[in-house]
């Protein structure tokens, strides 16, 4: 067995400094528990604050210190974020607090012995690790030892960083005991007592009479020095795995604008990728929703909701931070945030496509989907089309928008409305050598939504006050009697004025007479 | 001294080649970045590089949409397709008519459109340039154009933009360009030709009856072009219907007045 503990130092005072402008890191803060200051940070150690002190004496040291409450829950969510990020590595993950058993844990321990193999070694399994915690932005202790509650002492140890690592029981038994025995849950509460006693060390402890030392200090003491030991079985629950992503940020100030609800939001998207990954999935989308200031529920919604669909799944934070934030530049905020939370249930499984070195087809087409993507994130989804030909003989039918992209046809496309026209148009027999010689353009490229009507003048229709010469036609469509948008037109290629040719039609319902406009223009010849 | 320069013997002959950008102002500048083919032989004899630049924008000036753009860039954008390279449409003034694309070769799964506002502000009946869109800020287009000259995946890029646009704001395109290795088309209103512009070739079309293309080129690498090149476009009119737009009494009025 060999396991891996991470022990945070920093946990409470890293998990209420991430929704913190930088700039505000860099000065003193500290937490608050019960009226004591519990952690405290670099700025605010060198004004002399240390951990136990009261409010009052902290406030006097440094007076613009930032005081913060210490949140239990806060820390269990951010240390969940680090066994997620754990678990892409092994299956067996458990939390470990100072005690056993008492609440505020801040070492996760791997079990590994099993995942070496497979990542090629303690030392690349060790630097893959830092590398997905990295984002996760904590200050972390590593050790490694052949029993858990070894590896968790030697992790919180003040060892240096070289030492912590213990490759056999005989070398982990020289380590620990060079450790203080405060270190030891059960120790802590008889401290007093076994310092009076001289015995600093673990080793000390180790020395004595196993009964006496029980009957003295309790079990409890005895059983946790021999399973640092190795001599009796530590049994642990293992961490399972949510089967959908939700967390929540409380942000230290309110967030009025999007900038600002993007930083607490980066953290968050840290902790969806830290938990895709332990999946061994592609976020597909995400939720994000931002609750709204108290004060301002009454006048608008509680809460807004972001939904955040991927075109092609990925766990790439950078570009999941990308999208949203072209999605918040666009929406407008209805009321000042308090709190981020952040959800996921829509992964796709297996592994991501290989990574390439050289640019390929792949990469080209992929790199153009994210592009599409990021264009949809700012403009809207229905900005970003593809032209669908349909069969069908009226111009405003025959060209659809859509989403997506057209099927490819597996046989060549028909001919549709343009075959009566065009066969007409040239010669005969040129249908059949259609492929080799361009075909004339019986449509014009460019359409008009709504056709324009014209003025009419001796019969002939106006543009921009010049007569139209018509030139072809006509081509007479009437067609659509069945779904209710029926048509009935002349169509003309006609010549302005200007020499440009455009496609004007003339109206040929039976109930309508000649004294509404009849010639209408429908599109250009581009 | 023994390594003694090259005597003062008139212009040396090998001063073009002494680097790649370097060219004489008689002559067609020789672009090292690739260019592709517009389809057009006589177009691409006065084009420097032989073809549609790579890397740069070129600037095509309309007295209004429809006159012929299309046809003219039809063969080039086709041929991107046909080496799998998508052809991205920004802003066009009017809906395209996807049989009419595909009639000039045009592959529809690899044409995308884009549009940087809502529909209805888009489109203008009469495809002259839209007064109100004239006014509306571009910010969401220009962002939208830079981000896909910049990532260098699209094939050929055509952008309608507005012929009031200012100078750096072409500027920055033209940046971001040089990470596009494929045409990027600015189509404009022919009020943007007295605008300074850094697109490295403009162009100024007008229709030539019957169904063809006049182009003046206003810029390139290279000595101005003094008479205008007329382009025999994809014909939409058949034989008769040309004879029949060569006969216009008022057009050939009109002429015999100007001429």
């Amino acid at each position: 067995m060999l396991w891996l503990a991470l022990h945070l130092p920093q946990l409470s005072l890293e998990a209420f400094c991430a929704t913190l402008p930088p700039q505000r890191r860099a000065r003193p803060v500290a937490l608050v528990a019960a009226h004591r200051i519990s952690a405290v940070n670099e700025p605010a150690a060198a004004c002399g604050i240390q951990p136990g002190a009261r409010r009052a004496t902290a406030l006097a040291l440094a007076a613009d210190l930032l005081l913060g409450q210490a949140d239990p829950e806060r820390d269990a969510r951010a240390l969940l974020a680090v066994a997620h990020a754990a678990l892409a590595f092994t299956p067996s993950v458990t939390l470990q607090g100072p005690a056993i058993g008492s609440a505020g844990a801040d070492t996760v321990l791997l079990e590994v012995q099993s995942s070496l193999r497979c990542f090629g070694g303690t030392r690349a399994l060790l630097r893959r690790l830092r590398a997905a915690l990295t984002p996760l932005d904590h200050r972390l202790q590593i050790a490694s030892a052949p029993t858990a509650l070894g590896a968790a002492l030697l992790a919180r140890s003040s060892l240096p960083a070289r030492d912590r690592h213990a490759g056999s029981l005989a070398q982990l038994h020289e380590r620990l005991g060079s450790l203080p025995v405060w270190l030891l849950g059960p120790a802590r509460e008889h401290a007093q007592t076994l310092q009076d006693m001289g015995l600093q060390l673990l080793a000390d402890l180790q020395a004595l009479p196993r009964d006496g030392l029980a009957r003295r200090f309790g079990e409890a003491l005895l059983a946790e020095l021999d399973r640092a030991w190795g001599h009796r079985p530590d049994v642990r629950a293992w961490l399972a795995l949510p089967e959908s992503f939700s967390s929540r940020l409380e942000l230290h100030s309110r967030a009025d604008t999007t900038e600002q609800v993007l930083h607490g939001a980066e953290v968050l998207l840290a902790r969806l990728v830290a938990w895709a990954q332990a999946r061994q999935a592609r976020v597909a989308a995400f939720t994000l929703r931002m609750h709204h200031e108290p004060r301002h529920r009454h006048e608008g919604p509680a809460s807004t909701e972001l939904t955040i669909e991927l075109a092609e799944p990925g766990t790439d934070a950078a570009h999941l931070q990308l999208l949203l934030r072209e999605r918040l530049a666009r929406c407008a905020l209805a009321a000042p945030t308090l709190e981020l939370e952040l959800s996921c249930d829509r992964l796709r499984a297996g592994a991501p496509p290989h990574a390439e070195l050289f640019p390929s087809r792949q990469g080209e087409a992929e790199g153009l989907a994210r592009l599409l993507e990021r264009l949809r994130a700012r403009l809207g989804d229905e900005q970003v089309q593809w032209l669908h030909a349909r069969a069908d003989h009226r111009p405003e039918h025959a060209t659809q928008l859509a989403g997506t992209p057209p099927r490819r046809a597996a046989t060549p496309p028909k001919p549709g409305p343009a075959a009566p026209h065009a066969a007409r148009l040239a010669a005969p027999g040129a249908a059949r050598a259609r492929a080799a010689e361009p075909l004339p353009l019986p449509r014009p490229l460019w359409l008009l939504t709504e056709p324009l009507p014209l003025p009419e003048r001796e019969a002939l229709p106006l543009l921009d006050g010049q007569a139209l010469h018509l030139l072809a036609g006509p081509e007479r469509v009437e067609t659509g009697w069945w779904d209710g948008a029926p048509a009935a037109r002349d169509y003309f290629i006609a010549q302005a004025a200007d020499g440009s040719l455009v496609w004007v039609y003339r109206q040929r319902l039976p109930g309508s007479c000649a004294r509404e406009p009849s010639w209408m223009l429908q599109g250009r010849f581009a | 001294m023994p390594a003694a320069s090259p005597g003062p013997a008139g212009p040396s002959p090998g001063l073009e080649d002494l680097h790649p950008a370097l060219w004489r102002a008689h002559q067609l500048g020789r672009p090292h970045e690739n260019t592709c083919a517009s389809g057009f032989a006589a177009l691409d004899a006065e084009l420097p590089g032989g073809g549609w630049p790579h890397r740069a924008l070129t600037e095509l000036m309309l007295p209004h949409a429809g006159v012929g753009e299309f046809r003219l860039l039809a063969p080039a954008l086709a041929a991107l397709q046909r080496a799998q390279r998508p052809v991205l449409l920004f802003d066009p003034p009017a809906l395209p008519c996807a049989w009419s694309c595909q009639a000039l070769g045009l592959d529809l799964q690899q044409l995308m459109l884009v549009r940087s506002r809502p529909v209805r502000a888009g489109l203008h009946p009469a495809g002259r340039p839209d007064r109100l869109r004239e006014r509306l800020p571009a910010a969401d287009l220009l962002w939208t154009l830079e981000q896909t000259l910049a990532s260098g995946h699209a094939g050929a890029v055509l952008a309608w933009l507005p012929a009031t646009l200012g100078g750096e704001a072409l500027r920055r395109l033209q940046l971001a360009a040089q990470a596009h290795d494929g045409p990027a088309f600015v189509l404009r209103d022919v009020a943007a030709r007295h605008r300074p512009s850094v697109a490295t070739l403009r162009l100024m079309l007008a229709p030539q009856p019957p169904d063809g293309l006049v182009m003046r080129l206003l810029k390139r690498k290279g000595p101005p072009l003094a008479h205008p090149l007329q382009l025999a476009l994809a014909p939409v009119l058949s034989a008769a219907a040309r004879r029949r737009a060569a006969t216009r009494p008022g057009l050939a009025a009109s002429r015999a007045t100007t001429a």
